[in-house]
């Protein structure tokens, strides 16, 4: 079974506007997908449609097995959600929303306080967890989120744009967590941003959208070899003898089109017996933004 | 009833006793019906018991309705013909602060859509609120009561030195009228607060629930409709009836979909 799939899934808005179309996909337990593309690209309407907050207007999506459209609260105890619009109660300390939101999700209290404490711990908020909601920080509500939505140890993690807000530490500890979750504990995160180098930091498959459309699913690898091919070759060298195929990009460095990286070693060899002099060696594969550009652009052939 | 559901009411309870501003509306209104304005009507009486139009009143009224004094007649009518009246104004008042925050209020603050991903169907999360809003304006009707008591029998006994029982008119307005009418303020502006934009919106529906009962206090004090016994069990039983219609009619209306929509 899927942790998460769509088929065909599409929305139009009452007013006309079709958020996602026909959007088909699925990730496999203990994923971390990142769902990528711009603001208004349908990210955030495609993780309402599979929490059961609005109806498909066509096909259907399922979390392990549930429909969130059917069954939402089924999906709900399965899932941990965190949007910028889902926020807790400001009248509270931070311990007493995760309290709260333990006891509402069905955790008896003695369990739920440990586990709001070790979440604390792992999100760096130990010392906060006293204070009210109101004397927190964007970049504190944010991690307190992250760790209401782990309360009930969910099996598959909804984030939207996890990381904006908070400062490049606090990014890192967030990061390190949700790579732990799926490593350790097989939890499957749907992660949902516009940050394309975040992303590629982090996620372990990656779904390109743009105007609700999906333009590509898969691998970096994956990604990589279907919108380019080959790699770029870049030299730091001096006395670049003249017959190479290289094109100078600046004061003694040089780059090149490769098909694989076993083409390196006869390149270098070649030019070292030519009275070349080489100081350095890199390999530049395409990276997700390169990717995505190609993909929007509708250019598949052209190299980066 | 589930846990979950358990810990919203808690959760509701607790945000109108945490928020001050909140809690002294709820409490200064029911003080001034139950204590202040009681208080005053036995003062007038005992101070100006020979205002002709009372001496009038006290004439044209059957037999049975008379005490040994006319002072103590007056202050019997007082407390139970014209109070439990009054009185019916506070559930719908306690309901219209909490109930009108409780869709809304979450919404405006964004928590809603927090609340929406637990693991409870719209319908059970929409009983939550309406019963922490009933039980929060029964506390308050019946902490009312028991002041209003307290105060109104000490002050006729030691005015009049005798003590006045509240009738049967006030358990039926307790036990069956007040909970009907709060059961059904509160559904009308949980419903009302679902679909609501804005606090301000939500309250100002509910303001109109109020004119039913200002309607019967009038008709009290002008002599039109002595509430009696009966009359009280018949529109308390009307009331218990509409109150279980509207909960099971607006229970299925609800979608996620409807309600976080802004």
């Amino acid at each position: 079974m899927f942790a998460v799939s769509l088929q065909n899934l599409s929305k139009t808005y009452p007013g006309g506007k079709q958020a996602v179309r026909r959007v088909t996909l699925s990730l496999e337990q203990g994923e971390v997908f990142g769902f990528l593309g711009p603001n208004g690209a349908g990210k955030t309407t495609t993780v309402k449609l599979l929490n059961g907050m609005l109806v498909p207007s066509e096909g259907n999506c399922r979390v392990l097995g549930a429909d969130p459209a059917k069954d939402p609260e089924k999906a709900h105890a399965l899932s941990g959600v965190v949007t910028e619009h889902a926020q807790m109660y400001d009248h509270l300390t931070g311990l007493q929303n995760l309290a709260f939101y333990a006891a509402v999700f069905g955790i008896p209290a003695g369990e739920a306080r440990q586990r709001a404490a070790s979440l604390l711990k792992q999100l760096g908020l130990e010392e906060a967890g006293g204070r009210k909601l109101s004397a927190y920080s964007t970049g504190m509500r944010q991690r307190l989120s992250l760790a209401r939505a782990l309360i009930h140890r969910p099996k598959v993690l909804f984030l939207d744009e996890p990381t904006s807000g908070l400062d490049p530490e606090s990014a890192q500890n967030v990061n390190r967590l949700i790579r732990s979750l799926a490593r350790d504990e097989g939890i499957t995160v749907f992660l949902c941003t516009h940050q394309l180098r975040y992303a590629q930091e982090i996620c372990t498959r990656y779904g390109l959208m743009e105007e609700g459309r999906l333009l590509a699913a898969g691998t970096l690898e994956e990604l990589r070899s279907e919108v380019f091919s080959g790699a770029a070759l870049r030299l730091r060298c001096a006395n670049m003898p003249e017959k190479s195929p290289f094109r100078k990009t600046g004061e003694r460095e040089y780059e090149t089109a490769i098909q694989s990286e076993e083409e390196i070693p006869a390149i270098v060899r070649r030019i070292v017996e030519a009275g070349g002099e080489i100081y350095a060696v890199a390999v530049k594969k395409p990276s997700l933004e390169d990717i995505y550009f190609a993909l929007t652009a509708g250019g598949k052939e052209g190299q980066p | 009833m589930k846990s979950a559901m358990l810990a919203i009411v808690k959760k509701d309870l607790r945000s109108v006793t945490a928020n001050k501003r909140l809690l002294s509306t709820l409490l200064i209104v029911p003080l001034v019906l139950t204590v202040i304005l009681p208080s005053a009507f036995v003062l007038a009486i005992h101070f100006a018991p020979d205002d002709p139009d009372i001496q009038k009143l006290f004439e044209l009224l059957p037999r049975s309705a008379k005490a040994e004094s006319l002072e103590q007649t007056v202050a019997g009518l007082v407390l139970n013909y014209i109070l439990p009246a009054f009185f019916l104004m506070i559930p719908i008042m306690t309901a219209s602060v909490m109930a009108a925050s409780s869709f809304v209020g979450e919404k405006e603050k964004h928590t809603l859509e927090t609340l929406l991903y637990c693991p409870l169907s719209v319908k059970q999360i929409f009983r939550s609120k309406v019963l922490a809003a009933f039980l929060l304006s029964m506390l308050v009707s019946l902490a009312s009561f028991g002041a209003m008591l307290l105060v109104l029998e000490a002050e006729i006994f030691f005015l009049m030195g005798t003590l006045l029982l509240p009738g049967i008119n006030w358990l039926i307005v307790l036990l069956l009228v007040s909970p009907a009418i709060s059961l059904i303020a509160v559904t009308l502006i949980v419903r009302g607060s679902a679909k609501a934009r804005s606090m301000e919106e939500s309250q100002q529906g509910a303001v109109f629930l109020i004119l039913p009962v200002i309607l019967l206090v009038a008709g009290q004090f002008t002599g039109i409709l002595l509430l009696n016994a009966w009359i009280l069990l018949g529109l308390g039983a009307v009331c218990a009836l509409l109150a279980w219609l509207l909960l099971k009619k607006s229970m299925g209306r609800f979608t996620y979909e409807m309600l976080l929509k802004q």
